[in-house]
Parts: C-alpha cells; sequence; structure tokens
C-alpha cells in the first residue's frame, strides 16, 4: 500500500510540473515575440535631404556604391527651411525623437547649428581624412577642431545662360566670360528689349545672389572675426544696388518658391541662371532644351578685389548622435569619404561636383557635357573652385540675409542704400548682440 | 474477428467505463476549453474597447483642433489687409511683383503657424494665377492647372464655408491629400480676390492618430460621401464604403458602443464619432478574429487542454486497466472452476476490492473443501463400520453345518477327520474375529483359505480339488484378510453346480508392482453380465461380506487402480483377478 501511495505522489507532482512546464514554455514564447516587434525600425539609415535631382539622386547612388549586409537608406525628401526649422525644434528640446540619422546642412547654416547643439552631432574625424577635401570646406564643418561635417558639393557658382536668347541679343560665349555686374545689367537690357525673356528669376524672399556676389568679393555680412559688417560694407553696397537695378528697371521675374524656380528656366522664360554647379541636373531635367544651355562664369563686382568665381549652397553631411549613428558614420566614410569610384558615377551621372580632391584625377572630370553644347563643365568648375574666396559665414547669415531681404523691400519704395545698410546695421545689432 | 469479439467481450467492464470516461472527460476539457477561450477574448475586447472609445474621443479632439486651426487660418488669410491688397492686384512690374511675393509669403508664413500639425500646408492661389505656398514640398503645383480645377470650382461654388476634399488626382501628384479650399471674397461685394487651399497629407494626417492603431485595430476617416481618405490601413484609401456609412449613420443617432459592421467584405466591430466641423466620420475597426488570436494564444489553451486531458485519460486508463482486469479474471476464473478445478484458490492480486473479493472467496472455499472432506471421511466411516459389522457377522448357517458335519463324524466314529476340521473351525473363527482393516501376511492367509478348504472337503466331499500356488517371495507380504475367501467359497458353491468335479486353482504372484491374486476354476461359468451376487446362498456363507463389497473394499482402501475383476465363459470356468498393493 505505502509503495502504491508514493506512486500516486510522484505521478501527481509529474503531472504538476508538465503543466507549469507547459506555462512557463508559452510565456517565454510571448516575451520573445514582444522583442523581436521592437527592433524592427532601428535598422534603416534615416537621411534629410531636399533636392530630389541633386544631393537626394547623390544619396542613392552612394547606397548603390556600398556592399554593407544589411544596410538600409530611408531618404526623406524635406524643404531645406523645413528641414532646418525641425532640427532646431528637435535639437532644442533635447529629446532627439525623430530626428533622421543624416541630415544634409548648408555650410552657410553650419556653424550655428555646430555652436548651438555641440552634443547633438557625432564626430566624424576618424571616418574620413579631412586632408582629402577642399580646404574652404573644413572650417565651416568643424568646431574646435573637431571634424562633424563631411563636405559634400562644392557650391561653386556658374552663370548658366541659353545661347539661343543671348545670341539673339547679339552676345557671344567670349562676352560673357569675365564681365562684371554692371555688365550682366547692360546684357539684361539688351536681352529683354531683344527677345522679352529676363535676364533670371528672383525670390524677393531669398537673398542668395546677394551672397554669391559679396562672397566673390572676399567679404560677408560678418567680420573675420565675427562682427556684424553690413554698414560701409562697400561690397553689399553694390550688391544691392546692382539688384536695385535688374529689379527696378524691370529685367527679372519672380518666383517666390522652388517649384517656382525650377518652372523659372524649364519653362524656357529666364535667359539665365546665376546660381551654384547643383542646378545644373535640374537644367537638364528638361530635356527638350539640350544643347541650348552654355556656362560662363558668374560676374564679378567691381569692388577691389572680387573675382569671377564664387560659392553658393554647398553643403555637408552631418551625423547625429543618435542610435545608428555608427553605421551611419561608416556609410559616409566609406561613400562619400573615400571612394573614387563613386564621384567618377557621381559627376557623369547626378552630374554633382563634389569637393573630394583624389577624384579631380578621375576620367569623370574631363567629361564632356552635351546638354551644355559639349563644354566640359565639371573641369571648369573645378578650376574656378580653386579661386573661390573663402570667408568665415559665421552664426547669423540667415538672420542677416533676413533682415535685408526686409530692407530691400524698402530699397524699393525708394529708400536709399545708405539708410538700409546702416538701418540693417542697427537692426542686426540690436538682434543679434 | 471471432478472436476481437472475444477480446470486447473479455474486457467488456473496463470498455464501457472507459468509454463513459472518455466522454465525460473530452466533454468537460472541451465545454471548460471553448468557455474560457470565449470569456477572455469577450474580456478583452471589453477593456480593449474601453480604452479604445477613449483613444477615439482623443483623436477627435485633435481632428476638432485641427479644424478649428483651418478655420481660422482661413479667417486670417481672408480678412488679412496685406493679403487682400496683394492678391487682388496683378503686379506689373518686377518692383510691385517683388513687393507682393515678399509681403504675401509673409504673411502666410506668419498665419501657418496657427495651423496644427506643422505639415499643413497653405497654398495661396491668385487670381492672376500666383500661386504661393508655405511648404512647396507638400504640394506642388501650378496655378493654372489649380484655377482650372474642379476643387476651385466647388470652393467659388460654396459661398461662406469651407470646403473638405479629398484628393489623389493628378493635381496633388497622385499624392493623397485632405484639402479644406475656401474662395475668398471682399466683405462688401462678394467678389473673389483669391483661393486659399489648406492641404494636409494623407500620411501627415494619418500621424495624429496612428499612434493610437495596432495590426487588427485600425482608424480611417470617411467624409460624407463614405470615401475613406484617411486610413491606418493602406488598402481601404480612397475605397467608397456606403455601407459603412449608413451603418456609421444609423448608428450616430443611437450613440451606441460597439458594433458589428462589414466593410469591403470582412467584419470588424465598429465604433464611429462624427466630427460635425470637418463634416467626417472617425471610424475605429476592430478586427475582432486577429486581434484576439494576436493577444490570446488560442493554439496554447488548446494544447494545455488536451495535454491535460491526455494525461487524465492515461492515469484513468491504467487505473481502470488495474481495476477491471482483475475483477474480469476472477470472473473468468470462477466461471471455470465450476467446471473444472473445484478446489483451486483464486490468485490474490490487482486492485484492493478484487483482492478482498479473492481472499473472501477462496476463505469460502476452503471452507467448503474442509466440510465436503469432513462428510467424506464421515460417510467412509460409516462405511468401514458397517463391514467390519459384517465381517464380525459369521454366518450361523455356516457354523450350524460344520458342527452338524463334525457330529456326524464323530458318530461314525472318523475321530481324526473331526479333529482336523474342528481345527480348522477354530482357525477360521478366530481369523475373521481380527477387524477389516487388519492385514495379515499371504502365508498366513493361505493357511486360512487351507483350513476352509479343509472344513468344506470335510463337508462335500472331495470331488473339487484346490491348489495353491503361491510365488515364494509373496509369502512375507501384507495382505487384508479374508480378501481372496469369498471367490473361493463362490467356486465352491456355484461354479460345480453342472459338473460334479473339478479344480480350483490359487495363484498369487507379485506382478508390475502389483499383487496379483487368481481364483481360477474349470466349473459351469457364466455369462459376463451376470451379477454373480445374486446368486448367493446364505446357508453356505462363511461371514456378511459377499463378493461383492470385496471390489469396493479394495478401492477405498487402496485407490481405483486396484480391484476385481471376473472373466468367465460358459462351460470354460471362471477367472477372478484380485489386484492389491504390495504391501511389505
Amino acid at each position: 500500500m505505502i509503495k502504491n501511495r508514493n506512486k500516486w505522489i510522484s505521478t501527481a507532482l509529474i503531472t504538476c510540473f508538465t503543466v507549469f512546464i507547459l506555462a512557463a514554455c508559452s510565456s517565454n514564447d510571448n516575451e520573445s515575440g514582444s522583442d523581436e516587434g521592437g527592433s524592427t525600425n532601428s535598422d534603416s539609415i534615416v537621411v534629410w535631404a531636399w533636392d530630389p535631382n541633386f544631393n537626394i539622386a547623390a544619396i542613392n547612388l552612394a547606397e548603390e556604391h556600398y556592399e554593407e549586409e544589411g544596410f538600409t537608406l530611408e531618404i526623406q525628401e524635406n524643404a531645406q527651411d523645413d528641414i532646418v526649422q525641425r532640427l532646431n525644434t528637435g535639437l532644442s528640446s533635447g529629446t532627439m525623437n525623430g530626428m533622421p540619422n543624416i541630415v544634409l546642412i548648408e555650410d552657410q547654416r553650419a556653424q550655428s547649428f555646430l555652436q548651438s547643439y555641440p552634443d547633438a552631432f557625432y564626430p566624424l574625424g576618424d571616418y574620413f581624412n579631412t586632408e582629402d577635401f577642399a580646404e574652404y570646406k573644413i572650417p565651416p564643418t568643424s568646431l574646435d577642431g573637431e571634424q562633424y561635417g563631411l563636405p559634400f558639393d562644392t557650391g561653386v557658382t556658374g552663370l548658366f545662360y541659353r545661347s539661343d536668347y543671348l545670341e539673339e541679343a547679339g552676345y557671344t560665349h567670349e562676352d560673357l566670360v569675365d564681365i562684371t555686374w554692371e555688365k550682366y545689367i547692360d546684357i539684361a537690357k539688351d536681352v529683354k528689349e531683344e527677345t522679352g525673356h529676363p535676364i533670371f528669376s528672383f525670390d524677393p524672399s531669398d537673398f542668395g545672389i546677394i551672397r554669391m556676389m559679396i562672397q566673390s568679393a572676399g567679404t560677408w555680412f560678418t567680420t573675420e572675426d565675427g562682427e556684424i559688417n553690413l554698414e560701409n560694407n562697400e561690397a553689399l553696397k553694390e550688391s544691392l544696388e546692382i539688384l536695385h537695378q535688374l529689379v527696378d528697371q524691370d529685367l527679372v521675374s519672380l518666383h517666390n518658391d522652388w517649384s517656382g524656380f525650377l518652372a523659372s528656366f524649364n519653362s524656357g522664360e529666364a535667359a539665365t541662371v546665376p546660381t551654384g554647379n547643383w542646378i545644373v541636373p535640374s537644367i537638364e531635367a528638361e530635356e527638350s532644351q539640350a544643347g541650348l544651355w552654355k556656362m560662363a562664369p558668374i560676374p564679378r563686382l567691381s569692388t577691389e578685389g572680387s573675382v569671377n568665381a564664387t560659392n553658393n549652397g554647398g553643403s555637408s553631411f552631418y551625423v547625429l548622435n543618435i542610435d545608428g549613428k555608427e553605421a551611419a558614420a561608416e556609410f559616409l566614410g566609406a561613400t562619400f569619404g573615400s571612394d573614387i569610384d563613386f564621384y567618377n558615377d557621381l559627376v557623369q551621372e547626378v552630374g554633382a561636383l563634389g569637393t573630394f580632391i583624389p577624384a579631380a584625377e578621375s576620367e569623370g572630370y574631363q567629361f564632356e557635357n552635351e546638354f551644355f553644347g559639349g563644354q566640359q563643365l565639371i573641369s571648369e568648375l573645378s578650376e574656378w573652385m580653386e579661386d573661390v574666396p573663402a570667408v568665415n559665414y559665421g552664426l547669423n547669415t540667415y538672420g542677416l540675409s533676413d533682415i535685408l531681404v526686409e530692407q530691400f523691400q524698402q530699397m524699393l519704395n525708394g529708400k536709399s542704400v545708405e539708410d538700409v545698410l546702416s538701418d540693417a546695421q542697427t537692426q542686426a545689432e540690436n538682434q543679434f548682440r | 474477428m471471432k478472436k476481437i469479439k472475444k477480446l470486447i467481450y473479455r474486457n467488456a467492464l473496463f470498455l464501457k467505463i472507459f468509454l463513459v470516461m472518455i466522454l465525460s472527460i473530452g466533454t468537460v476539457a472541451l465545454l471548460i476549453t471553448f468557455s474560457n477561450i470565449r470569456m477572455s477574448s469577450q474580456l478583452f475586447i471589453d477593456t480593449f474597447s474601453m480604452t479604445n472609445t477613449k483613444s477615439i474621443r482623443h483623436i477627435s479632439a485633435q481632428l476638432t483642433s485641427f479644424s478649428d486651426s483651418l478655420l481660422l487660418a482661413s479667417k486670417e488669410v481672408e480678412t488679412n489687409p496685406v493679403i487682400k491688397q496683394y492678391l487682388h492686384n496683378n503686379p506689373s512690374s518686377a518692383v510691385e511683383k517683388s513687393q507682393a511675393f515678399y509681403h504675401i509669403q509673409q504673411e502666410i508664413e506668419q498665419i501657418h503657424a496657427i495651423l496644427e500639425p506643422r505639415e499643413t500646408n497653405i497654398v495661396l492661389l491668385a487670381n492672376y494665377l500666383d500661386t504661393f505656398t508655405t511648404n512647396y514640398v507638400n504640394w506642388d503645383v501650378a496655378g493654372e492647372e489649380l484655377l482650372q480645377h474642379e476643387l476651385t470650382n466647388r470652393a467659388q461654388a460654396n459661398k461662406h464655408d469651407i470646403t473638405y476634399q479629398f484628393e489623389s488626382s493628378e493635381i496633388t501628384n497622385h499624392i493623397p491629400m485632405f484639402i479644406a479650399s475656401k474662395a475668398l471674397r471682399y466683405q462688401q461685394n462678394n467678389n473673389v480676390f483669391g483661393y486659399l487651399f489648406l492641404s494636409i497629407r494623407e500620411n501627415d494626417l494619418r500621424s495624429l492618430y496612428e499612434g493610437y492603431t495596432s495590426e487588427g485595430n485600425d482608424i480611417l476617416l470617411m467624409d460624407a460621401t463614405g470615401t475613406i481618405f484617411s486610413s491606418s490601413k493602406g488598402e481601404l484609401l480612397g475605397q467608397h464604403a456606403t455601407s459603412l456609412l449608413h451603418h456609421v449613420q444609423a448608428d450616430q443617432d443611437e450613440l451606441s458602443g460597439y458594433s458589428d459592421v462589414n466593410v469591403l467584405g470582412q467584419n470588424y466591430l465598429c465604433f464611429a464619432e462624427y466630427i460635425p466641423s470637418l463634416d467626417i466620420y472617425l471610424v475605429n475597426l476592430i478586427d475582432h478574429e486577429l486581434i484576439t488570436s494576436n493577444l490570446i494564444n488560442t493554439r496554447e489553451i488548446l494544447f494545455i487542454s488536451a495535454t491535460i486531458t491526455l494525461i487524465a485519460l492515461i492515469f484513468s486508463f491504467l487505473t481502470l486497466r488495474k481495476m477491471t482486469v482483475s475483477i474480469s479474471n476472477i470472473v473468468h476464473n470462477i466461471s471455470d472452476m465450476a467446471r473444472y478445478q473445484f478446489t483451486r484458490a483464486l490468485p490474490v492480486k490487482g486492485g484492493y476490492e478484487s483482492k478482498k473479493i479473492a481472499i473472501a472467496f477462496n476463505y469460502m472455499l476452503n471452507e467448503l473443501q474442509d466440510y465436503v472432506n469432513i462428510l467424506l471421511n464421515t460417510q467412509e466411516k460409516q462405511r468401514k463400520a458397517e463391514l467390519t459389522a459384517l465381517q464380525h457377522q459369521i454366518n450361523p448357517h455356516f457354523i450350524y453345518n460344520t458342527l452338524t458335519s463334525i457330529k456326524f463324524m464323530i458318530k461314525q466314529k472318523q475321530n481324526d477327520k473331526a479333529l482336523t476340521t474342528m481345527d480348522s473351525f477354530i482357525s477360521m473363527l478366530q481369523a475373521s474375529l481380527n477387524t477389516v482393516d487388519q492385514t495379515t501376511t499371504v502365508a498366513e492367509e493361505v493357511e486360512t483359505l487351507r483350513h476352509y478348504v479343509q472344513i468344506n472337503h470335510a463337508r462335500y466331499g472331495e470331488q473339487i480339488q484346490v491348489n495353491f500356488l503361491v510365488s515364494p517371495d509373496c509369502l512375507s507380504l501384507q495382505i487384508p484378510k479374508l480378501i481372496i475367501q469369498p471367490f473361493i467359497e463362490n467356486a465352491f458353491f456355484h461354479a460345480f453346480v453342472d459338473k460334479k468335479q473339478g479344480f480350483i486353482k490359487i495363484l498369487i504372484a507379485q506382478k508390475q508392482d502389483m499383487l496379483v491374486c487368481e481364483v481360477i476354476d474349470n466349473g459351469d461359468g457364466m455369462e459376463q453380465t451376470r451379477d454373480f451376487a445374486h446368486l448367493k446362498n446364505k446357508k453356505q456363507l462363511f461371514s456378511g461380506i459377499g463378493i461383492k463389497n470385496v471390489h469396493e473394499r479394495i478401492q477405498l482402501l487402496y485407490g481405483n487402480k486396484y480391484g476385481v475383476t471376473v472373466t468367465s465363459e460358459p462351460q470354460q470356468g471362471t477367472n477372478v483377478t484380485i489386484k492389491l498393493p504390495i504391501l511389505a
């Protein structure tokens, strides 16, 4: 009997144990299931950029050149202003919630981000060699000797023009080489008269054209020391006067956003596009105009020291200090940071001119662009790139631009350029003290 | 087939109980499992829909504030003097245009700050076809196309209010968008001076509520025509769900909770909220099955209950089998016993009950056995007593006849002969006084028989010769008393009725481990079947023992192996064989 009882107890125990194990197993299953669910989003690297024809196309090309297992890129297109605003709100809140892994920032704005949020960015110095890049790209992309940005495009400018319109107005290519803005106004008048086309399209809210003009003279809204430098800035004064003449004499058309800008030359309205080389892919997007476009150097100011080369736009990649930063930095270092083949494809397929010096030797840079009548765009641009005067963009490039934009409206109403500059100086000193 | 039938028949008890057990355990397990699953899923859905209702209210509040911001922004744009001023006149010169563009842009940027969520985009269309937008990426549209579009016509038709519309056509570059449009009018003459479009991309609108959704728990926005213009479930986008609209409209009157509805061929639990300011329905669709199957692991519950059932069945199978098989065995043994072996005890094994039964049965069996033995003993004793009594009874006729013969001998002066007969007679009497069971040696018995023969010769003459042939090795063996005498007596008085003379031979020898005594005569003989017992002549018999009794007596004493056999042929003689054990 005792033996039997023991048997019963043991079987009962085994039953309980079995049930317990079953329950335990199943609860484990649930846990592991929920773990998997959480990790699905973290492995794709998010990039913010703004130009599908240019920098987004470049990133896509880089992804094709990058052969890392399990690496996925998610590119989110946003307007540049939107990116700037989102970055500002995101970084100042400090949560980093919804921030991308990689963001493209224009060089002229970079310092304001780096200085305001030094911990938000991940140093990239270990991922590429800064000596491989054009020297003028390094100061805007670094802070206190630490490299934060990986230089992307040069932003070197050209005067892209419709050769057919200019010819109609009686100008040849030689007539456009190494001219001043004064001469450009004369040409604009002739073009308007002969063809009815405005010389270029102007966005009253964007002073990129003014920034191009003053940098060609080696000056900026601020001095080397960061002092606000509007009043008594001869180059700025001349630039505003030139712009005033162009608008006042009805030589320009107007647009108020990017699509309006694209439409201004894709529609065949504007005769020239004086801006950074990054516009080339957008010009080429209108295939019906192939062969009608040419490129000349940007006009210079009559101010002393001004050259026929300047910079507009030009941006660099930054990695935010969040999960996935190593993967993002490795991706950038392996492509934009060192891959000559990639740069070779980049100039030919996208038409983007990087600042990676070793790539200049590659055959892609000698590429003759049929859209521009066989002109060696890249080769010429990279020559001009060397002539771009280096300036310190300082912290408030866009803030100061906005003040000038507002003042320029008053100038159109008849305010003198001297008053405009002195008022702008006062306003800026109050605002950015 | 027969074997199976037999097997079933033999295990009928077990099968019956086990079948009942399977049925009951299975039914209980099934009922408990399903009621468990049903109850937990019901409970889950109840709590789930409760929290969901709160989420829906929250989203509804957000959508309302979104619509408020739309209203506010549109009012701001319509009443803004700068916009009114620059939108009205087509600026002719670049200067005017520059000023107009700059100021309008400034104003709409400011007004844009009112809008929540931020992704909402302002598109302002001037009568002179220029458009102004706060974020061209969100909606890149050309003024000419927009002015021709139905959106603008509709806005114009609607005099005062904002028109809400879902678009994913060419005009929005096939990006699904929710657009609030309004024709801007002067207060005094109601003339249109421009159009305002507040657009939000569907995926930005979706982000308002997407955080509250999960697989099987979808939220969608539906306009008053039943078009789903925003949905966490991509395939529903742009669909016309008229049935859902009817359901939702009917539902709104009753203000009930969740109800069942069929949307585009699938069944859902549905909860809807009407947002009057936007004239849209916020609908929450719950795929009941998907949600519960995701959260309640039906397979696991089934598996556990099946395992428990199986274990219970195995245990009950084993115990039942142990119990019923022993009982079946007992039954089988008992039924066999009645036919064959009454004395064999039942094996005591199996469960407690069957052991008790076997013990009780064996006890009863033993008692019965004892009782039967006692009965048999008593009967045997009784018979022995009878036989002894018979043995002791010396036939008075025999005594009378013998004594009469002796008297005549003395009368005839044959004194010697009388003396010898007298001696023999005395020896006979002596022998018969001992008990039946007692044995004597073969030699003594033969001596006794000679005395008997001498008496008979004295009485009836010597026409019948008697010869004794005794194997010398038998002389010392034991033999029951007066066993052979009745056969010699029988031969004397019955074998020689027709024939007047002959012989009787008595042969005693060992054969095949047996003591065999033969009484052979060459007298009349008889038919085999004739029972010679009835020929008994009481007058001539020496004692009460008849030859009939001898056979019984031997068998009673020594077993069935031994006994008396008689062979006889008429006119040839009779041969009586007595088989006895060899008793030293």
